[in-house]
Order: structure tokens, then C-alpha cells, then sequence
């Protein structure tokens, strides 16, 4: 058996102790053993720190971290349900703010054509009327969203 | 447990069912811990990265293949999580072995001395805590290949999915890891029996 054989037969003792030796590496290990005292004298050494690293105490999950993971858990799904949720929750306002606008536009002209049609507010103008009643209607919408969005993430950070 | 229990399971968390989440984080709880006890060595910050894991999991999960081992993909995620804040607050811990040594030897491992008989006496003297001291003084990249291999019981393909490296380069370091431990353990041997 020449040294060189040895020493790489050495190389795969810590492998074998794994049970990470492909094949071909297997078998060239089993015949030097057979002749090979000291080397199979070697494996069982490195099969001794195996099974110490086997058998390690498992750090354990404490139970407050258990729940506080579990709450946290909760908290990111729902959020992620909500996000889902508000693409929908958009359009569906959208829709609805156009269709007011629109259904409650001829109201306002009449109201503008009569008593307040002398402070001149330019609303007889119809396309100046219809901009300004939408951009009013618009930023008093936008606003009551930002201000609900606010709310929302300040109740979500208490929780 | 390779791949979830079946496809009802991955749909269940891919709706977000908060229950399919609390089963998921109640089997893998302590084995997902102690993988990042052993990776950054500080329970303080093992249990955030706990956290942090599990809602980059709720976060990613439509991304997860069902083809593809559960446990490599989730130990994945906590890997890179981990390694993103030791990068970020200890880059030091990620230093590579110091040039000129190609083994990457602490300095405790370069004080190697005595054989077999040497390894014997630690082993059958000293109890696991001491194996855990000395895993810890082993860099982060030996840590990680023996645990998978030995605690988290994993195949090489497994380690090598999770490390996201070739199969050789997960081979190779679970050679090293090994014979550095040994060397850690050899040498705190004989420096007891010098006391």
C-alpha cells in the first residue's frame, strides 16, 4: 500500500463519518480498510465526534418568542389580505365618485343658476363648473383618504 | 420532512390561512432556531432573525416551488437574512480565512497537538457543552455545513441547495469543518492535561 494511498484514504475518513462519499469513494474505502488498522482506528474517531455533534443539546424556542412570532405572523397576513384587497376598494370608489359627480352635476347647476348666480362664481361657464366641482370633490375625497390611511397605520403600530 | 405534506398545504399558506402558518412555524420552530444559534452565535440575535424569517416566509411563499425541499428553502431564506445583517453590523464575523491559511485554522486550531488518544480522552471527558464551545470558535462557514449535516441531518445535495454552492464546495467544507473541530477539541485537550 503505497503513502499516498494512505493519505487520501485519510482525506476521506472525516466524509465517511458523515456518510457523504459518493460511491466509487465508498468502495476504494472499504478495500483499504480491510488492510488498514490504523486507518479504521481513524474512522471511529471521527465517527465519535459525529455522533457528539449528533447528539448536541437543541437551543428551544422560548414560548414568549413563540407567540410573539405567531402574533406577528397574523398581523403581517392580514396586512397582506388588506393590500390585496385595495386595488378593488379603489376602483370601486373611483366608479362611484365619477357617478356622483356626474348624477349630482345638474343639481348644482340649477342651485348656481339661481340664487347664487350672482355672486358670479363662474359656474355658468360649463367647463369651468364642471372642473372646479370635480377637482373640489376629488381633494375633499383624497384628503378623507389620507387621513383614514393615517389613522390605520398608527392602530396598526399600537397592535 | 423534505417537501410539504402536499399540495393542499402550499395552497393553504399560498391563501395566507394563518392556521397553515402556525403549523408550518410549530414543526420547524426549534430546528430553525438552533440552525441560527449556530450560525451567529448569539441567541439575542438568533431570535430576531427568528422573527424576521418567518415574516420574509409569510412574505415569499407564493415563490416557493413545491417541487423544491421546504426545509433547504426556508433555512435558505434564514441564511440570507442572517448573513444580510452580519454583513451589515459585524462584517468582521464574515471575514474569510486569513490569508496563508489555506484551511482556514483559528488560532486555537493551530495549537493542534496529540493524536487519536487525544481526541479520546476529550471526547469520553467532556460533555457536550464543551463540543459547542469549540463549534463556536469554528468560522461561520464550517458552523453552518455541520449543523445541516449533523443536527439538521441533511443530504450534501440538500446542504449544497441551501449554501446555493456546488456540491463539492458543501463537501469540502463539511471536510473542514470537521477536521478544524477536531483540531480545536485536540488542542483543548492537551492544554487540560498540561494544567
Amino acid at each position: 500500500m503505497g503513502m499516498n494511498e494512505h493519505d487520501a484514504i485519510r482525506e476521506l475518513l472525516p466524509l465517511a463519518a458523515s456518510d457523504a462519499l459518493d460511491e466509487k469513494e465508498q468502495r476504494r474505502l472499504e478495500e483499504h480498510l480491510r488492510a488498514c488498522e490504523a486507518c479504521a482506528a481513524e474512522l471511529d474517531h471521527w465517527r465519535t465526534l459525529g455522533r457528539g455533534l449528533r447528539r448536541l443539546p437543541t437551543p428551544q424556542v422560548s414560548s414568549v418568542l413563540f407567540e410573539r412570532t405567531r402574533q406577528q405572523i397574523q398581523v403581517q397576513l392580514a396586512a397582506e389580505k388588506e393590500h390585496a384587497a385595495n386595488p378593488w376598494l379603489m376602483g370601486f370608489l373611483v366608479l362611484l365618485s365619477w357617478t356622483l359627480v356626474v348624477a349630482t352635476w345638474p343639481i348644482l347647476r340649477l342651485m348656481t343658476q339661481g340664487i347664487a348666480s350672482w355672486l358670479d362664481f363662474g359656474f355658468r361657464s360649463m367647463w369651468i363648473g364642471m372642473v372646479s366641482y370635480t377637482l373640489v370633490g376629488w381633494a375633499a375625497g383624497g384628503l378623507a383618504a389620507v387621513a383614514l390611511g393615517v389613522r390605520r397605520a398608527s392602530a396598526r403600530r399600537a397592535t | 420532512m423534505g417537501p410539504l405534506a402536499g399540495e393542499t398545504e402550499v395552497a393553504r399558506l399560498r391563501r395566507g390561512d394563518p392556521g397553515a402558518f402556525e403549523d408550518l412555524l410549530a414543526r420547524y420552530q426549534h430546528r430553525l432556531y438552533r440552525y441560527l444559534v449556530r450560525f451567529v452565535r448569539d441567541r439575542a440575535l438568533a431570535e430576531d432573525l427568528f422573527q424576521q424569517t418567518w415574516l420574509r416566509v409569510t412574505q415569499k411563499i407564493g415563490q416557493y416551488d413545491p417541487q423544491r425541499n421546504f426545509e433547504a428553502w426556508l433555512f435558505s431564506v434564514a441564511r440570507n437574512l442572517a448573513i444580510d445583517h452580519l454583513r451589515r453590523y459585524q462584517p468582521e464575523s464574515l471575514d474569510e480565512p486569513p490569508p496563508g491559511d489555506p484551511t482556514g485554522e483559528s488560532r486555537q486550531a493551530r495549537l493542534a497537538a496529540g493524536g487519536p488518544s487525544a481526541l479520546d480522552h476529550v471526547l469520553e471527558r467532556e460533555r457536550s457543552e464543551r463540543l459547542e464551545a469549540a463549534l463556536t470558535l469554528l468560522p461561520w462557514m464550517y458552523r453552518e455545513v455541520l449543523t445541516l449535516r449533523f443536527e439538521e441531518e441533511m443530504k450534501l445535495e440538500e446542504i449544497a441547495g441551501v449554501l446555493d454552492a456546488p456540491l463539492s464546495t458543501a463537501k469540502t467544507r463539511l471536510r473542514r469543518g470537521l477536521e478544524q473541530l477536531r483540531r480545536i477539541l485536540e488542542a483543548q485537550g492537551a492544554r487540560k492535561t498540561w494544567a
